[in-house]
């Protein structure tokens, strides 16, 4: 899909449940999480006991090898045996002894390469992105000239002009040339850190320029620099054979890439002796495996988006029927969407999480419907799961319920089907227009892509309809071919809502369209919003944290709290008669702009972690009027005068 | 609520005088020049809470940051207890200003680095603003201010990691972090904007508490008008660069002078009010101010406007019971 789906990256910014950048538990300290994220990660353990062989090998070499790789004992070309594992080699040398005292050099060269490597390009690639202006122009120069240099035939050149020099000017060689590239991807982290306010704080404070790089940057940096280290390390695993392969540097050192070299000059693959060749080549290539797993949970560790984890549904406990086990229903005539038993669950470290709770709604034709809480209550993934759109921000998945919208059930329709539906009925405002945009497309290309993907409207057609529907929403036809960077963030805003309209849909469903305007165009979108619902007809769900900002425009509300309903009823009635605890505490928490000042108090406490959500009402905890039977088990939701309510003390008329 | 300064004004604590910061624009075939700040006179008294709002772009996190010596004036002066800022000198002295003019930032989220400890904001502060404390001195003041701003235990909190706190916890260890400066005046850029409604009152009120027990005055830049109210003893109104009115909170709220003071208040959703949706047109904009010319810059969309908004930039005029306006039609 278009549009709609490009604005989902804004939810980025807040996860479903709670930013927790390691593992969720709590205890044991920063590094116990890391060391529990890493003892969770199976390429992190893979890669780990590889290079523990390789690092005890290196050690003990003498305890291991049976014999003097130097000796030339033996008899020559053997094949391999019990005396000798692998071989010896047409130089009458045990292959196997000599694969064991090359571990320590070929790990030396990776392990120092890496260092040196990764301090150049730390102190390289941050001191580029902190101090900026010329001082980033030419170091970003410097890095990247050595990143386009053919460095592999320069280390030739150099290593081959300083050829005695050996294991020494080997390293310093790989080292000095081997940093530009993660110098490149520091120094971009670092910018996108600059912009991070613990930095100005920091700055504000009084620290000196050097203490801010070293200790705020730096420590924030620690997953890349030790991605920096592992790559820059399994390059020099790479490089450093490959020369000794070709001759270079001291061919009478011991490691895997002199074995190469000597095998090679002896044709030991024709000479009968496959071993010199291949057991050398294995290690490297398994000593580079091991960087390499390294290198990939270490990215995945600092960055939980890209492990992929599987819904056990079988761990959710009294769930509903899956979705396929429901026979679809058609909507009563009066009502555009009904959902019924709505559930969506997250896969988490920590198993899975139910975000929305079997909610039900129903949206009547025309309607404008709100739905408010506080951040992780479940609002925007409800949301999403209506207009089937979770996928890659938010990648929660339905697991019961229905949603039936003109007769048939959403949540059965596959992706074409749904194509067919969204957009021309069903469409879908996102929060920030900046993101749901195209940049690289003017206004009228983005309207004209929508219009192709579902009409056969033709070009004439199209451009009429593009300028009918900006008109709609207060914006001059001239602003069509503008790029959407060229128009103030209300313009933007008013430009979704326009493109949303092309098709005259049954249904808007808006998340936060008004969030990231000033109050003076917020009031303004709301004025015109309700407008061209009572001019086209349209019902509106409309998802928000700000109640007071729906207050004269929403038919109802619908309070959310910890994924499930706390409350619906008449927006009036709702301001004039809350029952339900929580949704009394959220109008008790803003001031107002007139009437008497009275001090409030808010509403103590945090929202529950919904992996662990508390036994019976999830409000319970934060509750003033909480009782022992509030806790006893789940509370139903019950019907007072029209409103729906869960909560134990609504029947008695609280 | 607790008793206002009100016209009791107590002595400036802080006073800028012109205060004008400009940023270079544009490529440099096109050098434009943005005007952020333009001109402020603005005040602040000991333990007084003044409010600055307007727009985003109009200028107050500029102001803030003119403040807290992120920026330096392009015109103007900045006198913090009678002595002009220009003329500070030496690490020592700019570093005794910082800690009497801490800031709070407005994203909870990314203002306390993640890599450390709650504590590790707290102790820096001390390390270097307060070198008579002691290591076990220091551990006591990290307990006094974490409990001062309501993260208690302190002994445990101390501990935590910034992903294990909420947003509320979060922007208090940022007060905790300002407190342990033993501030005289705190700057807090939108401390609440990003946090949820049912804790946002719970950090204006520790705002409020905290001038009440530690004698702090506060600079609370907001766009939120309502909650300017409900926290503020003077409000500032910025509109593209300049300051277009001042004066008692609860005054300008209910007879606001300034035609743009008038729009904002209006604009505030308020569900106990009748929706009058008659002010609710405008649909204009603030203008870029790059290079601009002399003249209000609210004419545009002013339903005001005379010929001389055109070409006379508006000063602001005393109104007498210390309100401040400037236009040219008002009264």
């Amino acid at each position: 899909m278009s549009a709609s789906s490009i604005g989902a990256t804004d939810q980025l910014a807040t996860p479903p449940i709670g930013p927790k950048p390691l593992v969720a538990e709590v205890g044991g300290g920063r590094l116990g999480d890391i060391w529990r994220a890493i003892s969770r990660n199976r390429k992190a353990v893979a890669g780990l006991l590889l290079l523990l062989v390789f690092v005890v090998v290196s050690i003990f070499p003498g305890q291991i090898a049976p014999d003097d790789p130097t000796a030339q004992t033996y008899p020559p070309a053997l094949g391999p045996s019990w005396h000798h594992l692998l071989g010896t080699t047409s130089l009458r040398q045990d292959i196997f002894s000599q694969l064991i005292f090359g571990t320590r050099l070929s790990l030396v060269i990776a392990l120092a390469v890496g260092a040196i490597a990764t301090v150049l390009a730390v102190l390289i690639g941050v001191s580029a992105a902190y101090l900026g202006g010329i001082a980033d122009g030419i170091l970003s120069l410097v890095t990247d000239v050595i990143l386009v240099l053919p460095i592999f035939p320069l280390i030739i050149v150099i290593t081959a002009y300083r050829k005695n020099s050996g294991l020494f000017m080997l390293i310093i060689v790989l080292g000095v040339l081997g940093w530009s590239y993660g110098a490149r991807q520091l120094r971009s982290q670092a910018l996108s850190l600059r912009t991070r306010e613990f930095l100005e704080s920091a700055r504000v404070r009084g620290e000196r320029r050097l203490y801010v790089i070293l200790f705020e940057i730096l420590p924030t940096m620690t997953s890349l620099i030790v991605a920096t280290f592992l790559g820059s390390a399994l390059y020099a695993v790479l490089a450093a054979a490959g020369l000794q392969f070709i001759g270079l540097g001291d061919p009478n050192s011991q490691s895997w890439g002199t074995m190469l070299y000597w095998a090679q000059s002896n044709e030991a693959l024709f000479a009968g002796m496959p071993w010199w060749a291949l057991a050398p080549g294995i290690c490297l290539a398994l000593l580079g495996a091991a960087f390499a797993l390294l290198n990939y949970a270490f990215d995945e560790i600092s960055s939980p988006a890209l492990r992929v984890r599987k819904l056990e549904r079988s761990r959710i406990p009294g769930r509903l029927p899956s979705p396929a086990d429901t026979t679809p229903a058609v909507a009563p005539d009066r009502s555009v969407l009904k959902v019924e038993g709505l559930s969506v669950a997250y896969a988490t470290d920590a198993g899975p999480v139910v975000a929305v709770d079997n909610v039900d709604l129903d949206v009547g034709r025309g309607e404008f419907l709100a739905i408010v809480g506080e951040s992780g209550c479940g609002k925007s993934t409800l949301l999403y799961a209506i207009a089937r759109l979770l996928g890659a921000p938010l990648p929660g998945e339905i697991i019961g319920g229905r949603v039936l919208f003109q007769g048939q059930d959403l949540v059965l329709l596959e992706e074409r089907e749904l194509r067919r539906v969204r957009w021309r009925d069903l469409s879908v405002v996102m929060q920030s227009a900046m993101n749901a945009l195209n940049p690289v497309l003017t206004v009228a290309e983005q309207m004209r892509d929508a219009c192709r993907a579902h009409s056969k409207m033709s070009k004439a057609e199209i451009e009429e309809r593009s300028r009918e529907v900006l008109r709609l929403v207060s914006i001059d036809p001239v602003h069509l071919h503008s790029y959407p960077h060229q128009l103030s963030g209300g313009m933007r805003q008013r430009a979704m809502i326009a493109m949303a309209l092309l098709f005259t849909p049954d249904l808007v469903i808006m998340d936060e369209p008004t969030s990231a305007l000033d109050v003076v165009a917020q009031r303004s979108l709301m004025v015109q919003i309700k407008e061209l619902q009572e001019r086209l007809g349209f019902a509106v769900i409309f998802v928000t944290h700000d109640m007071s900002l729906v207050s004269h425009f929403s038919d109802r509300l619908l309070v959310m709290y910890a994924g499930q309903v706390a409350e619906l009823s008449s927006t009036r009635e709702l301001f004039d008669r809350p029952r339900h605890p929580y949704s009394q505490g959220l109008l008790e928490a803003f001031p107002s702009i007139r009437g008497p000042k009275v001090r409030l108090l808010g509403i103590p406490g945090s929202p529950p972690d919904l992996a662990h959500p508390p036994a019976g009402c999830r409000f319970a905890p934060r509750c003033a009027h909480v009782q022992p039977r509030c806790t006893e088990g789940e509370v139903p939701l019950s019907t007072v005068n029209g409103s729906v309510v869960r909560c134990v003390l609504a029947e008695e008329g609280h | 609520m607790r008793p206002r300064g009100g016209g009791a004004l107590s002595e400036a604590l802080l006073r800028t005088e012109g205060l004008t910061r400009h940023f270079r624009v544009g490529k440099l075939t096109s050098r434009q020049t943005l005007h952020a700040v333009d001109d402020v006179d603005l005040t602040i008294g000991r333990g007084e809470i003044v409010a600055l709002v307007g727009e985003s772009g109009s200028g107050k996190s500029t102001i803030a940051r003119l403040l807290a010596l992120v920026h330096r004036p392009t015109r103007g002066e900045i006198w913090f207890e009678d002595r002009p800022l220009s003329r500070l000198r030496g690490r020592r002295s700019r570093l005794a200003y910082s800690a009497a003019v801490p800031m709070v930032f407005q994203d909870p989220y990314s203002s306390i680095n993640p890599a450390y400890r709650v504590s590790h904001g707290i102790v820096r502060g001390m390390k270097l603003h307060r070198g008579d404390l002691s290591r076990t001195g220091r551990g006591a003041e990290l307990n006094r201010v974490l409990d001062a701003v309501g993260l208690v235990p302190a002994g445990e909190t101390r501990r935590r990691f910034p992903y294990e706190l909420s947003g509320g916890q979060r922007q208090r260890v940022g007060f905790a972090q300002a407190l342990a400066l033993r501030p005289k005046l705190i700057v807090a850029d939108e401390p609440v904007s990003m946090l949820d409604v049912s804790i946002r009152v719970g950090v204006l009120n520790l705002m409020g508490e905290l001038r009440e027990q530690e004698g702090v005055s506060f600079l609370y830049i907001t766009h939120d008008v309502a909650s300017a109210r409900y926290l503020a003893d003077r409000i500032l109104v910025m509109y593209a660069g300049h300051l277009v009115e001042e004066g008692p909170t609860e005054d300008v709220l209910q007879r606001p002078k300034h035609p743009y003071t008038q729009l904002l208040v209006s604009a505030v959703p308020d569900p106990r009010a009748e929706l009058g949706l008659a002010d609710a047109r405008d649909v204009g904009e603030p203008p870029k101010v790059v290079d601009p010319k002399p003249g209000c810059r609210f004419r545009q969309r002013c339903p005001l406007a005379v010929a001389e908004c055109e070409t006379v930039t508006p000063q602001l005029r005393e109104l007498g019971d210390g309100r401040r306006v400037a236009c040219h039609v008002a009264s």
